[in-house]
């Protein structure tokens, strides 16, 4: 169980969504760095020795030539 | 020369539409266009995309994390929940090869007949993605049961987000998350739907929705 300082952060945030029209660009740069951030590693995992079985591994992948780019 | 006038001036205003529409690419923010492009996140383009797509098929909901998150829940996540109303396979395939055209890719499987035999007609999921990268994910299932057909017949849009897709209903999503998921991570994202939402909170609806919960999934 994580501590109630996490939770009051969440409330915290949540009336700054609620009051703040501009929260959607503070939030869209946050996911979007998340994802940023992601999609170097997995491409600089796939460069490594092992690092595509390691995705493949990671992610379920069945489908393998559905990521031939990737993967391939 | 009258007519050599007349043409300079029709060139000469077809040249300065198409510089317009360059200006208007390079500079979109002096048409209002910009918030709405920078507004939408990877997360927010990939939903909508790949529920446009659905939307041609069948009715659909988004559900759980995704509605938080586009709601301002500032937490990552890898996929993005759809339920989509039950399919027979020959609509599946339709569907599914509609995805495969708009760039999409099921991580399962390329044939669709396999995907509806082994996964969904067995009340399993299936995640798709854009072809080449694997995240982020939608994980796909087709309605299972009465709450699920509840949740799709009470779907909404909700203005907040942004977004053009169908979710199920605030209080739904709360009484899922505290009743049935739990998880801190869920219950993190109720709060937060409670407070954002605060006007479209019904504590009658959310207890009718746990004593369903309760009936038919625990």
């Amino acid at each position: 169980m994580r501590d109630k300082t996490h939770m009051e952060q969440v409330e915290r945030w949540a009336l700054y969504v609620k009051s703040h029209p501009d929260w959607k660009k503070k939030h869209t740069r946050f996911i979007d760095s998340l994802y940023e951030k992601a999609g170097s590693f997995i491409h600089a995992l796939a460069k490594q020795k092992n690092g595509k079985d390691k995705i493949i591994k990671l992610y379920g992948i069945k489908n393998v030539k559905g990521y031939k780019k990737l993967l391939g | 020369m009258v007519f050599k006038d007349f043409a300079f001036k029709i060139g000469y205003c077809f040249y300065g539409i198409v510089i317009g529409k360059f200006y208007k690419q390079l500079h979109p923010d002096q048409f209002g266009m910009k918030r709405a492009i920078a507004d939408r996140s990877i997360l927010d383009k990939f939903c909508t995309d790949f529920c446009s797509v659905v939307d041609r098929h069948a009715k659909y909901i988004i559900v759980s994390g995704f509605l938080a998150i586009a709601s301002g829940r500032t937490r990552g996540t890898e996929d993005i929940d759809i339920i989509v109303e039950k399919l027979n396979k020959q609509k599946f395939i339709g569907m599914h090869n509609d995805l495969v055209k708009r760039g999409f890719i099921c991580m399962q499987s390329d044939n669709p007949e396999e995907i509806y035999d082994n996964y969904l007609s067995q009340k399993a999921s299936v995640r798709y993605t854009y072809k080449n990268e694997p995240i982020p994910e939608m994980e796909l299932k087709l309605a299972k049961d009465e709450l699920d057909l509840y949740q799709i017949k009470t779907r909404v849009k909700i203005p907040l987000t942004g977004l053009e897709v169908w979710f199920s209903s605030i209080n739904m999503n709360v009484a899922f998350k505290e009743e049935y998921l739990k998880s801190d991570k869920d219950m993190e994202d109720a709060r937060h739907l409670r407070i954002v939402y605060a006007e479209q909170i019904s504590e009658d609806k959310i207890k009718s929705i746990k004593q369903m919960i309760k009936k038919l999934r625990l």
